[in-house]
């Protein structure tokens, strides 16, 4: 059961990349971190794959980085969200749980009578 | 990294490394954390690569991204530089419209120059001829052994076409007018009559009908036609069921099979085709008839075959023939040449002379458009320091500087190719010069890309130097010095070297074109050998339909005659089967009775004539000795003739001709001797000619000169309506004054050297505007220095005649240069000049004088505005 989770959880990085950087600048690591707790650790396997997401986020503009110093004094590299990477944040979260509501409402719904 | 890293973005983003270092980071992280909850190091470094999954995968990903980014960034950012550049440059150049417009006029002059003499030399020179493998066709032509070069006869077309070994194909083609009835007034058209396989060896498109079959070469057949896409255009308003339609051509009925597509044909003259009928003569086994040559033969060498070879292979041919038929054939052989140079070979030289020319003047023009922006960028120092002190580097202040004089130049050449568009329309319409292939001159897209390749090459030509000049280190005094300008003695001395090298070529230029002219007012003053004022002239053709026997024909021409003898203000009348300037008529071998045979390589030769009686008198030639025809000299009477000073000198030197008797198919006793005229055109010798009675030699062509007192458009109207009572079917054709034929015959050099004396003024007009516009700007520069002296004591003749003296002095120089420059290219206008050596001291002289007049008076008003200059006011300004 949890595998699937996970599956369904990867297809959706790009958001929750933008989800994770909606509190601020971070860099990779933290934003893997944040993934980690959020999703009950959907990326447990294959944390690689959240970087080519985030340089495909950059080229896309919704995204910016910047070369900065970690808190323990190493070089890093901090992405944030660009007014557009936010617009497109509120609108994916709008049609996810759009599209969740009427999944979960499918589901609970009764035979027809 | 360490010190590196500090210049690692004068290189550019290093994608790789950065990537490199973000994973490495992530993982250091992980495995630290790790440790933190009490994991070893190596144990934590392991679980850390394990959660990460594959490195390389999201690695190489990561990498492509980020340089597919970065080099659309780049891309853009050039991009919006370039935009940014045009834009400042169309702003900056909108602000000094004055400056815009002289340097834009210039080049567009230059450019369009070039573009129009390209233009022409594309079509003309370098474009394929429209014929299939037109490159492997050669003209075969019968060599005398005087080297003279004539058409084959039809035997030796077939022979040659049968044993020419190296050629795929041999065709043949004879042309000429027709007349045309049955259409409204009779009119003139040229046909071409085409051996069998012409149409597929040229490749000729048809839009209707089809080529002539094999079996309509056969005499005795009903007769076909095909026609070009311009006479089907013309004569018969394109209509589609054209084909099948029958033409009366001088009374036979030819049915159209055909139609040609536009532009497919052998040569834009030809109205229509017809089949060369293969009657008796047509056959290689024969010696009858090898001596009349009249066929154009066209052979198509086999692929990768030399012209040496073929040369060979058309004398074993000829030397094959000459065993077999000594009588006919013993002294001839064949020789070709490529069809290109037959077409166009006279006009190579010069074309290229005049692409020289322009080339020429664009120089100059790009020398003057150089000039300006030097002068341009002492104004513009102040702004290009506080750029270059913002921080834009020289290559930065390069490119923009650069960007400018390209879009000059392309606004240049924009205006040029309407220039030019204009020009090559005007000369296509005006047929000027009697170039060949000249209705093919048109701006097509090879034209518009040279056109674009001139510009931006003139933008790159004359903007180089300024912009290094302007932004060279040293840049940031300007500000201290702002108007002074840092365009000093180096900048003074650039421009100086520009205008002397501006002078030289234009001294080039005007020496060709001065030689030109003198050689054209040569050739004007050669005596034409007869009197063109108040003389009319034009050729009608009697056509076998309607004057079946030499006596209708000799019958028609004397009441023509007369006819015209009647009109008011008619002073004389009189005809022949040539005229002067009409080219060298038909030629037949001819001896001295009683003469020893002229050596082998003389040609035994001679151009005959049939005139009426008075043709000498009313053509204004002299009879030198003996007697003028008569009207004795009749069929009945005995054949007599006159021969010219030439044939004289030639066939009885030192002796009287007068009572000789001579052969020329016929036996005639020379009566007289008559003074040489123009046979081709004034720059050709006149060659022996025989002139005989018409009345015992008639021609179905037949050219008649009217000479009278009325104005000549009356005439022209009185003659027209003469000849339609007296024939309603004959066409008059080339109805025009004497004087044009000697214009036509001289409209070729004329036409060279219009085109070169108007490049030579423009480029001493511009090099007369660069002398002004650099002496007025050193004028300007010098305003303090001139005060000075004024102020302490020289006096305005004085400071007029330093100015004066400073452009005599660059006029000298430039004179100096161009003078070597123009002996040592002298040597390629030599075969366009008559009577006028290369080195011509009336001409250098008189460009020397011209030329210094014009610096002088360039030089006049900045030394007047000098001299007028209030030294006072300057000073305490």
């Amino acid at each position: 059961m949890a595998t699937t989770d996970q599956d369904i959880l990867r297809g959706t990085l790009d958001l929750l990349v933008l989800k994770a950087l909606s509190w601020g600048a971070s860099h990779g690591y933290d934003v893997a971190r944040w993934i980690e707790f959020a999703t009950d650790d959907a990326l447990a396997v294959g944390e690689g794959t959240l970087y080519p997401a985030l340089h495909r986020l950059e080229e896309r503009g919704w995204v910016s980085a910047r070369w900065g110093v970690s808190e323990n004094n190493r070089r890093a590299k901090f992405y944030a969200l660009t007014a557009r990477g936010r617009a497109q944040l509120r609108v994916e979260t709008e049609s996810w749980t759009r599209y969740a509501r009427a999944v979960f409402a499918a589901l609970r719904a009764p035979a027809l009578p | 990294m360490g010190g590196w890293a500090r210049f690692r973005g004068l290189f550019g983003p290093d994608p790789e490394r950065d990537v490199d270092d973000e994973l490495s980071f992530h993982i250091e992280m992980r495995t630290r954390e790790l440790e933190t909850r009490g994991e070893s190091p190596e144990r934590a470094r392991e679980l850390a690569l394990a959660r990460f999954g594959s490195l390389e995968r999201p690695r190489a990903e990561c990498v492509a991204i980020d340089e597919r980014r970065g080099r659309r960034h780049a891309r853009a950012e050039t991009m919006s530089e370039l935009r940014q550049d045009v834009a400042f440059a169309l702003r900056t150049l909108a602000r000094a419209p004055v400056f815009t417009l002289v340097a834009v006029a210039t080049l567009a002059l230059g450019i369009g120059a070039n573009t129009a003499i390209f233009s022409v030399v594309h079509a003309v020179l370098l474009e394929a001829l429209p014929f299939r493998d037109a490159d492997r066709l050669h003209e075969i032509s019968t060599v005398y052994p005087d080297g003279t070069s004539y058409p084959l006869s039809p035997p030796d077309f077939m022979s040659v076409q049968a044993d020419a070994r190296h050629f795929e194909d041999v065709v043949a083609l004879r042309d000429g007018p027709v007349t045309l009835l049955g259409r409204g007034d009779p009119q003139e058209v040229v046909a071409a009559q085409v051996s069998a396989g012409f149409a597929e060896f040229v490749g000729l498109r048809f839009v209707l009908g089809r080529p002539f079959a094999r079996a309509e070469h056969d005499p005795g057949r009903h007769r076909v036609a095909v026609l070009t896409h311009g006479f089907w255009q013309r004569e018969l308003g394109g209509a589609r069921d054209v084909v099948g339609r029958t033409l009366d051509i001088e009374g036979d009925p030819y049915e159209v099979i055909g139609v040609l597509a536009e532009g497919s044909t052998i040569a834009p003259a030809i109205d229509l085709y017809a089949p060369l009928l293969y009657d008796e003569r047509y056959d290689a086994t024969t010696a009858r008839g090898r001596r009349g040559e009249f066929l154009t033969v066209i052979g198509r060498a086999r692929p990768g075959v030399a012209a040496e070879q073929l040369e060979a292979d058309l004398r074993r041919v000829g030397s094959e023939l000459a065993a077999r038929f000594p009588d006919t054939n013993g002294r001839l052989t064949f020789g070709a040449a490529p069809l290109r140079e037959r077409l166009v070979g006279d006009v190579r030289t010069p074309l290229l002379v005049l692409l020289g020319a322009v080339g020429f003047v664009l120089l100059i023009a790009c020398a003057n458009v150089a000039n300006l922006l030097l002068a341009r960028a002492s104004a513009r120092q102040g702004e290009l320091a506080v750029r270059a002190a913002l921080g834009a580097g020289r290559g930065r202040l390069v490119r923009q500087l650069l960007t400018e004089s390209t879009v000059l130049s392309l606004l240049g050449g924009a205006a040029g190719l309407l220039l030019a568009h204009w020009a090559t329309a005007a000369l296509v319409r005006a047929q000027a010069g009697n170039i060949p292939r000249v209705e093919e001159v048109g701006l097509d897209g090879t034209v518009l890309l040279a056109t674009l390749a001139i510009s931006l090459l003139t933008g790159l030509v004359f903007g180089t130097v300024p912009a290094l000049q302007a932004t060279r280190p040293g840049l940031t005094l300007a500000l201290r010095e702002e108007g002074r300008g840092v365009v000093g003695r180096a900048g003074q001395r650039l421009r100086s070297g520009l205008i002397v090298a501006e002078i030289a070529v234009a001294v080039v230029l005007l020496v060709g074109a001065g030689l030109l002219l003198r050689s054209f007012a040569e050739l004007t003053r050669v005596d034409p050998g007869f009197r063109t004022e108040q003389a009319l002239s034009f050729r009608i053709q009697m056509t076998p339909a309607r004057y079946p026997e030499g006596e209708q024909v000799r019958a028609f021409a004397d009441r023509l005659i007369a006819q015209l003898e009647r009109l008011p203000g008619v002073t004389a009348v009189a005809a022949a089967s040539s005229l002067p300037l009409t080219g060298v008529s038909s030629l037949i071998s001819f001896a001295v009775t009683g003469a020893p045979p002229p050596p082998d390589d003389v040609n035994a030769e001679i151009s005959i004539l049939s005139v009426t009686p008075g043709y000498f008198g009313t053509l204004g030639a002299r009879i030198a000795s003996g007697r003028d025809f008569t009207e004795h000299d009749r069929g009945d009477a005995p054949l007599v003739a006159l021969i010219n000073e030439a044939g004289a000198r030639k066939w009885f030197p030192g002796e009287n001709p007068v009572g000789r008797r001579v052969t020329a198919v016929n036996d005639y006793e020379v009566v007289g001797v008559v003074s040489d005229v123009l046979q081709e055109n004034p720059g050709t010798p006149a060659v022996a000619e025989l002139y005989v009675p018409y009345q015992q030699r008639s021609t179905r062509t037949l050219r008649v000169v009217v000479r009278s007192r009325g104005a000549p458009a009356t005439m022209m109207a009185a003659i027209r309506s003469e000849l339609r009572q007296l024939d309603e079917t004959m066409a008059v054709r080339d109805l025009a004054p004497l004087e044009q034929l000697v214009s036509r015959s001289v409209a070729q050099p004329r036409f060279f050297m219009a085109l070169l004396a108007l490049f030579a003024a423009g480029a001493l007009l511009l090099a007369a505007i660069g002398v002004f516009g650099v002496l007025n700007y050193s004028v300007t520069q010098r305003a303090r220095e001139l005060s000075i002296r004024m102020a302490l004591g020289a006096r305005a003749p004085q400071v007029v005649g330093m100015i004066v003296r400073r452009s005599v002095l660059l006029a000298g120089a430039g004179l100096a240069i161009g003078v070597a420059a123009a002996l040592a290219l002298g040597g390629v206008l030599r075969s366009q000049l008559f009577q006028v050596g290369v080195v011509d001291p009336l001409t250098l002289g008189a460009v020397a004088l011209v030329l210094l007049a014009v610096v002088v008076l360039a030089s006049w008003l900045p030394a007047r505005r000098a001299a007028a200059m209030d030294p006072g006011l300057m000073l305490r300004g």
